[in-house]
C-alpha cells in the first residue's frame, strides 16, 4: 500500500467509521463487533480469499458487488452490508457446495444449520473428503513456521493439498501447526502431525519424556563415540543390517550415510548442527526393501521416522527402525550461521573441527583452539522451523543420546523403550548419574520458544470456538 | 551427469526472482520430463521450497513429473472432435502403441494424452504429435502414423 497512515472513512452496516486504508473489511468489521463467518482465515497469515465464506456487498461509485472480506482493502467512502439477503444467499450457496464436497464435517454442518440448510441437494462426490481447498495449512507451513513442507498440487478436481511426491517430507518437522489450523479437521493433513503413537515405557516426565532409564555413559573398549559404540553393536547383533546417519561433508556441512555394515561406521567427525535431509534416504532405503533399519536423526526427524513405520505397519508388518534421537536445541542454517560466525568471530566455520553448544555458548573448534560467542547472538541464524519445535530430547526415540547433563566424554543417555533397553544391553558401558538440571533448563528453554509462536496461532483459533460456542 | 546438465540451466536463473516456470520448461525441453533429482537440485541451487517445484510442476500439462516418450501423441477429446470420432481415433493409437492414455510406452518411443481443445475444431477429430498437427484423421490414419514413426 502506498500511504501507510491515510485514514478513511467507510460504512458497515450503517456505522460510519475512519480506519487506515488498506485494513480489510474484515477486521474493520470485527472492531465493531459484527460478526463475519469465516473459515480459510486466520489473523496470523496472509488472507487467501478460498472459502468465500466472509463474502459481503459493498458498494463504490454506486456500483455494488460482492467481494470477500477478508482480503478487500477498505478505501474512501465505501459502504459494506454484511448482511443482506444478498450475502446471505451467496454463504448458502458456498456453504451447500462446501457441504457437499466434505459431507462429514462436524463445523460445516453446523454453519450449515445457522444459515438455514439442512440439505444442501447437491451430489456428492466422496463420501470421505474432508478438505475444502482453503489453504490455510499451507500458509501457516510457509509464512509461520516457514518450511513449505506441504503444498498445494496438481489441478482442477484433481487439486490436493500434499507433501512433494505424496511421500514424507523432508522440509516437515511435524510440528502439527497444519492440523491445528485446519477449520475441517481434515484427516489428510494429520499424516504431518507426526504426533504418533510410539511404544514408549516408564515414568513420564515433562523435561525428559517417557522413559524407563537415563544415566550418563561412556563405552569401555574401543571407541569413545557411544553413537558408533551402539551401532557396531546392533550390526554384531543382528539387531539392523542398515544404518541411516548424517556425517560432517565438506566445510561446514553434512551428508547423509547409509551404512549396511559395522566397517562403514569409521569414527566420522562430529556432525554439524544442521538439519540434513534424512527422511527420502529412509524412504528410498524401505523401498529397497531394507526392514531392519537403524535410524539416527534429531528430534523432528526421529518423529517422522515414527510416522512412517506407523503409516507402514500394516503392508511391512516386518519393517522395524530402531531410532536414535539426538538432542538437539535448534539446527542452524549454514548460510546464515557462516556469515554469523564470520561477523562475530571473525573466523570461518568451514575451517572448524568441532562446533558444540554448551552452557549458553556456541563454541567453535578451530586449530585445536576454542572460539565461542553467547548463542542468543545466533538467533537469526536459527533453522526455519525450529522455533516451533519443543522437543529437545527426542521424546519419540527408542534411546535419546545428548552431550548435555554429562561431563567430559561422557554421553547422557534416555532409554525409553524395550528395544532401546536391548540395544544398550549388549554394549559395555561405565554409567555415572546425570545432571539432569543442565538437561531440564535447556527442555524448558525450547518449550517456552514453541509455546511463544504457537501461542498466536492458538489465540484465534480459541476465539473461534468460544464464538462458536455462543452461537450453537 | 545428467546434475552437470541440470547445473547449466539453472546457472541462468541465479539470483533472479519468478523464475520457476521458466526453468522448469528449459528442463522440460532438455531432458523432456522434470525428474526429481531436476527438483532437489531446483531446491538446493536456488531455495525453492520442493512443495513449490512440486506444485507448479503438477498443476501445468506442459511439464510432466513422469518420463516422456520421444513422441507425444496428443489426441482431441473436445466437444467438436469428440463428435466427428475422436474417442475411435484414441482407441486406435492405444491399440497401436500398446498403452492406455496418459501413459508412454516402455522403449520411450511414445506418450498418450487427450487435449480439451487444439484450437482448429473444423479439422476435427484432430492429433497433434510434437507440434505436427493431423486434420481428419481416422482410426486407420492412426495406426499408421504410428507405425511411421515407430519405424522412424
Amino acid at each position: 500500500m502506498e500511504q501507510k497512515n491515510k485514514e478513511v472513512t467507510i460504512t458497515v452496516d450503517g456505522q460510519q467509521v475512519k480506519v487506515p486504508e488498506g485494513t480489510t473489511i474484515l477486521n474493520v468489521a470485527r472492531q465493531l463487533g459484527i460478526d463475519i463467518p469465516t473459515l480459510c482465515y486466520h489473523a496470523e497469515v496472509s488472507p487467501f480469499g478460498a472459502c468465500r465464506l466472509c463474502s459481503v456487498e459493498v458498494t463504490k461509485h454506486g456500483r455494488t458487488k460482492i467481494v470477500t472480506s477478508c482480503n478487500y482493502p477498505a478505501e474512501e467512502g465505501l459502504v459494506v452490508v454484511t448482511n443482506s439477503d444478498k450475502v446471505s444467499k451467496v454463504r448458502r450457496g458456498v456453504l451447500s457446495l462446501l457441504m457437499a464436497r466434505c459431507p462429514k464435517s462436524v463445523k460445516l454442518k453446523n454453519l450449515g444449520k445457522l444459515y438455514g440448510i439442512d440439505e444442501h441437494g447437491l451430489w456428492e462426490s466422496n463420501p470421505d473428503e474432508d478438505c475444502i481447498l482453503c489453504g490455510l495449512c499451507v500458509r501457516v507451513c510457509k509464512e509461520l513456521v516457514r518450511v513449505s513442507a506441504i503444498n498445494f498440487a496438481r489441478r482442477g478436481v484433481e487439486r490436493e493439498v500434499t507433501a512433494p511426491y505424496h511421500r514424507f517430507s523432508d522440509d516437515c518437522i511435524g510440528c502439527g501447526a497444519c492440523a491445528l489450523v485446519c477449520p475441517t479437521g481434515s484427516k489428510k493433513i494429520r499424516i504431518h502431525t507426526y504426533a504418533t503413537v510410539a511404544p514408549l515405557k516408564g515414568v513420564r516426565d515433562e523435561n525428559f519424556g517417557v522413559h524407563i532409564d537415563v544415566f550418563s555413559a561412556k563405552p569401555e573398549n574401543g571407541t569413545d563415540n557411544l553413537i558408533n559404540a551402539l551401532l557396531t553393536s546392533g550390526f554384531k547383533n543382528n539387531l539392523f543390517d542398515t544404518a541411516i546417519f548424517t556425517k560432517r561433508g565438506d566445510g561446514y556441512s553434512g551428508e547423509v550415510k547409509v551404512a549396511q555394515n559395522t566397517g562403514e561406521i569409521a569414527n566420522e567427525k562430529e556432525t554439524p548442527l544442521l538439519r540434513i535431509k534424512m527422511i527420502s534416504t529412509l524412504q528410498e532405503a524401505i523401498d529397497q526393501g531394507k526392514r531392519k533399519i537403524a535410524f539416527i536423526g534429531l528430534p523432528c526427524q526421529v518423529r517422522a521416522a515414527r510416522k512412517i513405520q506407523q503409516t507402514l505397519q500394516q503392508e511391512m508388518p516386518d519393517l522395524d527402525i530402531t531410532t536414535i534421537g539426538l538432542f538437539c536445541r535448534n539446527s542452524f542454517n549454514p548460510k546464515k550461521l557462516r556469515e554469523q560466525i564470520k561477523s562475530i568471530l571473525n573466523i570461518d566455520i568451514d575451517k572448524a573441527e568441532r562446533t558444540q553448544i554448551c552452557d549458553n555458548k556456541f563454541i567453535v573448534t578451530v586449530d585445536s583452539q576454542d572460539f565461542s560467542c553467547d548463542i542468543d547472538r545466533l538467533d537469526s541464524a536459527i533453522e526455519n522451523g525450529c522455533s516451533y519445535c519443543n522437543d529437545f530430547v527426542a521424546n519419540f526415540a527408542d534411546v535419546a543420546i545428548g552431550t548435555i547433563g554429562s561431563g567430559h566424554s561422557y554421553y547422557t543417555v534416555i532409554v525409553r523403550t524395550d528395544k532401546g533397553a536391548a540395544l544398550l544391553e549388549k554394549l559395555q558401558l561405565t554409567k555415572t548419574p546425570v545432571m539432569k538440571a543442565d538437561i531440564v533448563k535447556l527442555s524448558e528453554f525450547k518449550k517456552n520458544r514453541a509455546k511463544a509462536n504457537i501461542d498466536p496461532i492458538l489465540r484465534e483459533i480459541h476465539a473461534q470456538r468460544s464464538k462458536e460456542k455462543k452461537v450453537n | 551427469m545428467v546434475n552437470a546438465q541440470l547445473d547449466k540451466i539453472i546457472d541462468k536463473y541465479v539470483g533472479k526472482e519468478g523464475v520457476l516456470i521458466q526453468l522448469l520448461l528449459d528442463i522440460q525441453r532438455e531432458l523432456n520430463w522434470i525428474p526429481k533429482e531436476a527438483v532437489t537440485r531446483i531446491n538446493e541451487r536456488l531455495g525453492i521450497p520442493v512443495s513449490d517445484i512440486y506444485r507448479v510442476a503438477s498443476f501445468y500439462t506442459a511439464l510432466s513429473l513422469k518420463p516422456r516418450g520421444k513422441y507425444l501423441v496428443r489426441v482431441c477429446a473436445g466437444t467438436a472432435c469428440y463428435v466427428r470420432g475422436g474417442q475411435r481415433v484414441l482407441d486406435a493409437a492405444e491399440q497401436a502403441i500398446g498403452i492406455k492414455t496418459g501413459e508412454t510406452s516402455s522403449d520411450l518411443k511414445f506418450s498418450l494424452e487427450t487435449v480439451n481443445c487444439l484450437g482448429c475444431c473444423a479439422l476435427g477429430p484432430v492429433v497433434e504429435i510434437n507440434g505436427k498437427y493431423f486434420g481428419t484423421a481416422t482410426p486407420k490414419q492412426m495406426k499408421q502414423i504410428i507405425e511411421r514413426k515407430r519405424s522412424a
